[in-house]
């Protein structure tokens, strides 16, 4: 379920609420070694974004936060990208 | 109360961990094969259970890690015993030819995924 108002918000674009990918495909666990499905949760800086913008659930978006936390362990994911 | 995912109900309560290894680059296949040997012996002198390494061959490193630009990676699954752990870590960490090593308990319901084809090989 979407924690998105469902009321059209007083500026901008009108709430989509859009399932969860991960609550979608019914995943149990993030694989810190997927990493290319990891890459879609992080920036092009390397950062991982913010919720609002991958459209997580508050449960997946915390293990897809330590799974690309333990990638960028094993240097399967960068800690920053250009320097 | 066995899960449905389990294949050895009676030692359903045994954790499977994994453990992924970053070999240096300067070893050739074969004696990175002899080292991942070398822990596979020592999981199984402490009294657990080790699975088929899974060789994702040499990859290039998201960073530099002593001076290193890539390295072998080998993921392989075990179960520990009582000392395995402790012993594994212990010796992973005095390796000189393991950059880099990680050890996570697996959860029980996690079955076996495909692995990510081993992308970016250099020379």
């Amino acid at each position: 379920m979407g924690r998105r108002r469902n009321g059209p918000p007083r500026g901008g674009r009108p709430t989509k609420s859009k399932p969860c990918v991960f609550c979608k495909e019914n995943v149990a666990y993030v694989d810190y070694k997927d990493y290319n499905l990891l890459r879609r949760f992080v920036s092009d800086r390397g950062k991982v974004r913010a919720r609002r913008v991958t459209g997580l659930c508050p449960q997946h978006q915390r293990e897809a936060a330590s799974a690309i936390k333990r990638a960028r362990e094993m240097a399967l994911l960068p800690y920053v990208v250009g320097r | 109360m066995t899960g449905e995912a389990d294949t050895r109900p009676e030692e359903a309560n045994i954790d499977t961990y994994e453990a992924m290894l970053i070999v240096i680059p300067e070893l050739d296949e074969e004696q990175v094969e002899n080292t991942v040997g070398r822990f596979r012996t020592i999981i199984e002198r402490t009294g657990g259970e080790a699975g088929e390494p899974n060789h994702w061959g040499r990859r290039k490193l998201a960073y530099e890690i002593d001076h290193r630009t890539d390295g072998f990676y080998v993921v392989m699954e075990f179960t520990a015993g009582e000392r395995t752990l402790v012993e594994l870590k212990r010796i992973l960490r005095v390796s000189d030819d393991v950059l880099r090593h990680m050890v996570v308990k697996l959860p029980p319901s996690y079955a076996h995924k495909p692995l990510p084809e081993p992308a970016e090989v250099t020379a």
